[in-house]
């Protein structure tokens, strides 16, 4: 029944991305309006996926963390993100993929530096560490890159952080294909790692002596989650709250098990954001605001439901 | 590196030229002390006409050039392009962000600003330390006009103020031509930013016979869907950049933007930051520069205007 409604809540939202717009286009012309095919639909798309991908990434980091706060955005993958953008623009490199590509490669840089943080002296991706590392990691991108940003004259630059706050106006086929390329496999990975994540969800020694390959999983996911958030960023920039609040509705829907958590994660994830850019784009039309602005808005008075529910418990 | 080396030479003379012209000039001002109103409405009251002025926004010191103050200018942004003899002058910081500290080690007897939400606070700072300001916002023609006067008067270059205000006014007073052409404004890709109307550049389209498919969107800049561009099709789409070269911006390969007629077709308009890219008094030779742009290609009238 809960997976109908969210199966349903998601076409729905889907729906209302394609019919609705700034322009309008005739219920008749739907299927032969470019405006349709070529940006609404992969726009409403790349939502899902991204949306997903977040809410998916979120709920594994919050178990593999084991913290309610955590955000895929939490380990430093913003600041490298941001950095990598902004160099691009500084140094003026050309082609018109130049920005994602340096954006992805900044959060990759970013991921192996926390990663490398997480194992040190043997620390095997201690939580703490892992938090800590992301969050000084991050800060240092962030402090080199407003250096950049107030430092050179492009006057570009100034627009760099309207990218960094997020948004789905780069979506096209390319890049839905791109992104469909990279999903599959850290997808794949985090499900199959849902069992161990349950066990882990004990504590590590528990679930070290109920057979699960602590150090191998928790290596697994954090590369599977944050490699997704990269992905997301690169296209779509930095979109805040639907990674850190989407677990929770999806605990609360399903279940902490992550065998019914991550799918749900990913559904509601993908439905929020779709949801949260239809209402961005329509609302103050023919302006239109920050999606992670709306994310907020939907999401806040949601999670404060929810957080009224627990306490109820 | 050689068009640099270009500038600062023509700089050096212009730098040279001006100076002289400052000299005759500064024999007229008046003496005696001057009451002023500024654009944050407060009176300020100067003991006479400025002789070493600071100012804070790029369109500021084109227009103290303009107006002949430019001898009497001793600080400026680190943004100013036009004139080159301003790039003479020592930079005092970004403006937005104003380093009162280097302001006053300029030792200036007056200090003018944009008006912004940062600026006011700098101003409160630099009257507590005895120093003059003066406000001024600027971004449509009309106000270029009253900028030229008010600059005009603080410095002693009536003469001046009133010759740019009254070639501002006499533009504005030719009746606006008829529209032969639509466009957008594009500033930003991703997110697209478009420019609206209370903008310096919707006024120049207008006044060069293209109509800024953005008119109704009242704020100077504002973030729209690109399924609005591609819906309002415009003929053009502006690009206001700094680089010279008339190769398309990067983002117009990208597939999502394709949808864009003017984007398929490769209509943009390239238009020089240093003209176009702040409020001046050359809106004439950028209304100019806009009709020969726009004639390279034929027009097309595909859609009324709004």
């Amino acid at each position: 029944m809960k997976w109908l409604w969210l199966c349903t809540a998601l076409l729905a939202a889907l729906a209302a991305a394609i019919v609705l717009g700034p322009a309008s286009v005739p219920l008749s012309d739907l299927v032969h309006s470019p405006i349709v095919r070529e940006l609404r639909v992969p726009r409403a798309l790349l939502g899902l996926l991204v949306g997903g991908s977040l809410g998916l990434a979120g709920a594994s980091l919050q178990s593999l963390v084991r913290n309610p706060l955590a955000d895929p955005f939490l380990l430093g993958l913003s600041g490298g993100a941001g950095l990598g953008a902004v160099l691009a623009i500084a140094l003026h490199l050309g082609g018109p993929w130049a920005i994602p590509l340096a954006a992805f490669a900044g959060a990759l840089i970013a991921l192996g530096l926390v990663f490398r943080l997480g194992l040190v002296g043997g620390a095997e991706l201690d939580p703490r560490i892992l938090l800590l590392g992301g969050v000084a990691v991050g800060a240092f991108c962030g402090a080199v890159m407003t250096a950049i940003v107030s430092l050179a004259e492009a006057s570009e630059l100034r627009n760099a952080y309207l990218w960094l706050w997020g948004g789905l106006s780069g979506a096209s086929w390319d890049t839905l294909r791109v992104i469909a390329l990279c999903l599959p496999i850290p997808v794949l990975v985090l499900l199959a790692a849902a069992r161990p994540l349950d066990l882990l969800a004990l504590g590590e020694e528990p679930a070290r002596h109920l057979g699960a390959d602590v150090r191998a999983v928790k290596r697994r996911v954090y590369l599977a989650a944050s490699f997704l958030t990269a992905v997301s960023v690169a296209v779509a920039g930095v979109i805040g709250f639907v990674g850190l609040i989407v677990p929770h509705l999806g605990r609360a829907l399903v279940g902490g098990r992550h065998l019914r958590l991550l799918p749900a994660s990913f559904l509601a994830g993908g439905t929020l954001l779709v949801l949260a850019d239809t209402l961005a784009r329509t609302v103050v039309a023919p302006r239109e605001l920050p999606v992670g602005i709306v994310t907020a808005l939907v999401g806040v008075p949601l999670f404060a439901v929810l957080l009224r529910r627990w306490t109820a418990y | 590196m050689g068009r640099w080396a270009h500038r600062t030479h023509v700089a050096g003379r212009l730098a040279a030229l001006l100076g002289v012209a400052c000299h005759g000039a500064a024999r007229q001002q008046a003496a005696g002390p001057l009451a002023l109103s500024d654009d944050a409405g407060r009176q300020v009251r100067l003991a006479g006409p400025a002789r070493r002025v600071v100012s804070l926004a790029p369109s500021i010191t084109e227009l103290l050039f303009a107006i002949g103050a430019g001898g009497q200018v001793v600080g400026r942004t680190v943004y100013d392009q036009y004139p080159p003899a301003a790039l003479q002058v020592p930079a005092v910081g970004d403006g937005l962000n104003p380093s009162v500290e280097a302001i006053v080690a300029r030792h200036p007897d007056l200090v003018l600003l944009y008006r912004s939400a940062h600026t006011d606070a700098a101003a409160q700072q630099l009257e507590r330390l005895g120093v003059p300001t003066l406000v001024v916002r600027h971004d449509g023609l009309a106000d270029i006009a009253r900028t030229a006067r008010l600059l005009g008067r603080a410095t002693g270059q009536d003469s001046g103020g009133e010759t740019v205000g009254r070639s501002i006014d006499s533009l504005l007073a030719q009746p606006l031509p008829p529209v032969r052409t639509r466009l957008a404004y594009v500033v930003w890709d991703s997110p697209p930013i478009v420019i609206g109307a209370g903008s310096f550049l919707d006024e120049l389209a207008r006044r060069a016979g293209a109509a800024n498919v953005f008119h109704d969107i009242t704020t100077p800049s504002a973030t729209v869907s690109l399924e609005t561009i591609v819906a309002r099709d415009p003929d053009w789409i502006a690009v206001v950049r700094d680089s010279a070269g008339d190769t398309p911006p990067a983002w117009s390969r990208r597939p999502e933007w394709r949808a864009v007629r003017a984007v398929r077709d490769g209509r943009f308009l390239l238009l020089p930051a240093d003209l176009f890219g702040q409020p001046s008094a050359r809106a004439s030779a950028a209304i100019a520069t806009f009709l020969e742009l726009l004639s390279h290609r034929p027009l097309t009238t595909g859609h009324q205007p709004p």
